[in-house]
């Protein structure tokens, strides 16, 4: 771990408009501490997470995606989550299959209540990606000129 | 120009000696499949092989291939800063190549640089520090139909030296003034071998099983062949795939596209193909060549009325038969150009 | 009954079906132009369905052409379906790109198709090969001066190997009998040789596996599964996958395609059968096909009741991932 202590990854966390999101926002009122790697994206529901959003970060240059939204039950839109839940499912399994390395993909339930929770995870995400230093996954680099 | 023999035994410190100033790339076998791969000095080439299952077109014409690069500069006076891409470095020789591959890059020759406003840099650049030695088949394939493509088995056009395999040694036929002076050094032919030489011509022409003819094509007009019934038929079945156009050798169509990344920003042109959905889709979202049909018919209509009226006769096939093997629904083209014939 | 009789079982059918006006066009295989190529032919009159044939290297599947079928009076086509056709059938009707009374199926119980690539390697990659006709267990491949008898088996595509399901699971006639359904081969051995490396062999192996890949799309364009009208590597806003050979782009192409037929492909072989390059594309789809199965419980195809995988969901989901 220790050649990766000063690298400071980028994360691309896909969130819940209406329980993670709101997480985060209450983490945030609460003046809970977290690391700074986490660029947060506001989705409608994780059933509007096409499996191309998560290839397109990796793509770009994250160095990890997390996507959180709404604990089975409690989906606004009833059951987005559960349907999220096998893609995500056949999609881990996948890109991990092709040598994602385990780690880098991060999936939670987290309610709009959840603050504490929110911290922790930010935390545990952010330090599972550090550990495993910069992603080459499907990196795309034009290069440039010096 | 000049007829020199080749001894085989001889024809790896030959191209050492070319080697000296080119890379040097001939086609080989690897895993099974035969592809264009550097050629080590002192390594002898094959010379017995059916032709490589893609053209060698990518040695001129890259599948992706990046123009030029940007940057982003906000302290420059300009805002933007342009570099071009680097030419290619070292001249390289092609050695082996097929007379129709050769002839195919003599075509495209016409297409891309056509005269000082449509004169392509990248193709030029990589052209003129190319030296083409062909190798004439002896053995052609079931599948060809060179003959009936202002080509043959033994054609000379596009190449800077056509090689004729004699058994033990090659007759190598001067075609250009490059070529002229890379076989220089050689000994010259005897009235024997160039005897030779034209009897394993007319054999290898006769070994061609199937031939096309294209005088109905030539005289109709455009929209007659345009409209002519057979099209519904003619593409039935096929996927709209990129096979027939990436295998062959006188396709030509690109796309370009700016690729951009924080500051820095690449332009890149790619192989496009009629067969494509994206091919001629306008921005607005209307496409003059919506359905398979259409995309179907300009492939065909490209390359046997297109290229031939607005190039002096020219076809854009050369008869190597490559979409005649690789087509997953085998749509095979000397049918189509019989239908479109009949 | 060997491979004539069935190619004149089809052709009696056909010919039957045109004749008496129930259907508007056969869809099966005629011989091609060069060996060891079979390929798609719609016949439109009893005359026309003279040239219909079968073989083992009828290997492109026809419920493909089911998506955008020929259009007549009677409003429905037949097709000669084996197993793997017949269960993308099933998926096509599931999908409602087609109703069951649209589609006459001619059952056949596939013989196992086989590889024209390892039939040419078999005989040597520099061989012309003239002709290979099957006899029995046999193939007799014939060039210019020379002939040689391969075992039918050694030369067989891998997914015939693993198939799960060699008749057709639903038909309206079958020609000949139904054999056994497999042919003794392990599918879950498709992903067994990536599943035991580690995550940079993995990735190592993965980049090799497509690096001749010429993104031709003949993999996409021969799959029954693929029929969006816009397929994502074409859309242009957003663009999700460059257009490049830069190994970033040509995965993203494979990986979210072989996604896209997540709980669908039929591990029928017709994308490997068309590549030009002999790409070994089911190495991902056959994954996918494995976890849906331990996942979900579920294989393609094979009955017209169930629901798609991830089309549905229940409360005790396998979720041991999730924080
Ligand atoms: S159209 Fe086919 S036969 Fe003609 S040059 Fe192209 S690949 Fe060869
Ligand atoms: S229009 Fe089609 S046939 Fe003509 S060069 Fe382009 S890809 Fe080839
Ligand atoms: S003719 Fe064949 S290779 Fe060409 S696009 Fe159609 S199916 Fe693909
Ligand atoms: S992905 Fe390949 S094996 Fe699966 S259904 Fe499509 S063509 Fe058949
Ligand atoms: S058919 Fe083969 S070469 Fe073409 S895109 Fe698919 S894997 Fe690549």
């Amino acid at each position: 771990m220790s050649s990766n202590e000063s690298f400071e990854p980028r994360i691309a966390a896909f969130f819940c408009n209406w329980c993670t999101y709101g997480g985060a926002d209450l983490a945030g009122v609460s003046r809970l501490q977290y690391p700074p790697n986490i660029r947060a994206i506001r989705i409608p529901c994780t059933g509007r997470l096409s499996p191309t959003f998560v290839l397109q970060a990796f793509r770009q240059g994250a160095d990890g995606v997390w996507i959180s939204g709404c604990h089975p039950g409690d989906c606004h839109y009833i059951e987005g989550n559960l349907y999220a839940r096998r893609r995500f499912t056949v999609l881990k399994s996948l890109l991990e299959y092709v040598g994602l390395e385990p780690g880098r993909l991060h999936f939670s339930w987290i309610s709009s209540a959840e603050a504490t929770k929110f911290q922790q995870t930010v935390i545990e995400v952010t330090e599972a990606v550090k550990a495993l230093g910069p992603s080459k996954f499907l990196r795309k680099e034009i290069g440039m000129v010096a | 120009m000049s007829d020199k023999i080749l001894k085989k035994d001889q024809a790896a410190s030959f191209l050492a000696e070319l080697a000296q100033k080119r890379d040097l790339h001939a086609p080989a076998l690897a895993g099974g499949r035969l592809v264009w791969a550097p050629l080590e000095p002192g390594q002898e080439p094959l010379w017995q092989f059916n032709n490589t299952a893609l053209s060698p077109k990518e040695f001129f014409f890259p599948q992706t291939e990046c123009m030029m690069r940007f940057t982003n500069a906000q302290d420059h006076e300009e805002g933007m800063v342009m570099h071009s891409e680097p030419e290619l470095a070292r001249e390289r020789a092609l050695v082996n190549m097929r007379p129709c591959d050769a002839k195919a890059f003599g075509v495209l020759d016409l297409i891309f640089c056509q005269d000082e406003m449509t004169d392509d840099p990248y193709w030029r650049d990589k052209r003129e520090k190319s030296l083409i030695i062909a190798l004439a088949c002896n053995d052609p394939c079931p599948t060809c139909f060179c003959t009936s493509m202002n080509c043959g088995p033994h054609s000379e056009a596009g190449a800077d030296v056509l090689l004729i395999d004699l058994g033990d040694k090659l007759l190598a036929k001067g075609v250009s003034d490059q070529g002229e002076a890379a076989i220089a050094a050689l000994p010259a032919a005897t009235d024997d071998d160039l005897a030779a030489a034209a009897e394993a011509k007319q054999m290898a022409e006769a070994a061609i099983i199937t031939t096309v003819e294209m005088d109905q094509i030539n005289e109709r007009g455009l929209m007659e062949l345009y409209e002519a019934g057979h099209w519904d038929r003619t593409q039935e079945s096929c996927l709209n795939c990129g096979t027939c156009t990436f295998c062959c050798p006188t396709c030509h169509c690109f796309d370009i596209q700016d690729e951009t990344q924080g500051p820095a920003g690449r332009r890149v042109r790619n192989w496009d193909y009629c067969m494509s959905y994206l091919f001629t889709l306008h921005g607005s979202g209307h496409n003059p060549r919506g359905s398979k049909k259409d995309r179907v018919r300009q492939r065909f209509m490209h390359k046997f009325k297109y290229i031939p009226v607005k190039r002096g006769g020219e076809i854009g096939c050369v008869g190597c038969g490559r979409c005649v093997q690789l087509c997953p629904v085998n749509i095979d083209v000397r049918e189509v150009v019989r239908d479109m014939n009949a | 009954m060997d491979n004539q009789a069935i190619a004149q079982g089809i052709r009696e059918a056909a010919q039957r079906l045109l004749a008496e006006g129930l259907v508007d066009c056969v869809l099966g295989y005629e011989a091609g132009t060069v060996p060891m190529r079979e390929r798609p032919f719609f016949a439109y009159t009893p005359e026309e369905a003279l040239r219909l044939t079968w073989s083992g290297f009828c290997c492109n599947n026809l419920a493909n052409f089911l998506i955008r079928r020929p259009q007549g009076e009677t409003g429905k086509v037949a097709v000669v379906a084996q197993g793997c056709v017949s269960r993308n059938i099933v998926g096509l009707i599931k999908e409602h790109q087609l109703s069951r009374e649209q589609v006459h199926v001619i059952g056949v119980a596939s013989p196992g198709m086989l590889d024209r690539d390892k039939v040419q390697a078999a005989v040597g990659a520099d061989k012309v090969i003239s002709a290979a006709h099957e006899e029995g267990d046999e193939l007799l491949v014939e060039g210019p001066g020379w002939q040689e008898r391969l075992e039918r088996k050694k030369v067989m595509r891998d997914n015939c190997y693993t198939c799960v399901q060699r008749n057709p699971v639903i038909h309206n006639e079958l020609i000949g009998e139904e054999s056994e359904p497999t042919h003794g081969g392990v599918i879950d051995k498709v992903a067994a040789p990536w599943e035991k490396l580690d995550p940079s062999e993995r990735l190592a192996a993965f980049g090799e596996n497509y690096q001749d890949c010429i993104r031709c799309y003949a993999c996409r364009d021969a799959c029954p599964l693929c029929y969006c009208h816009v397929c994502f590597v074409d859309e242009a806003k957003p663009q999700w996958c460059g257009k490049t050979q830069d190994e970033a782009d040509v995965l993203t192409y494979h990986l979210l395609r072989a996604f896209h037929c997540a709980g669908r492909c039929t591990d029928c072989g017709a994308c490997e059968s068309a590549c030009p390059q002999g790409i070994k594309v089911r190495r991902l789809t056959g994954k996918i096909e494995k976890d849906v199965r331990e996942f979900y419980g579920y294989a393609p195809g094979l009955d017209e009741e169930s629901v798609p995988p991830l089309s549905v969901h229940k409360p005790d989901d396998p979720q041991g991932f999730i924080k």
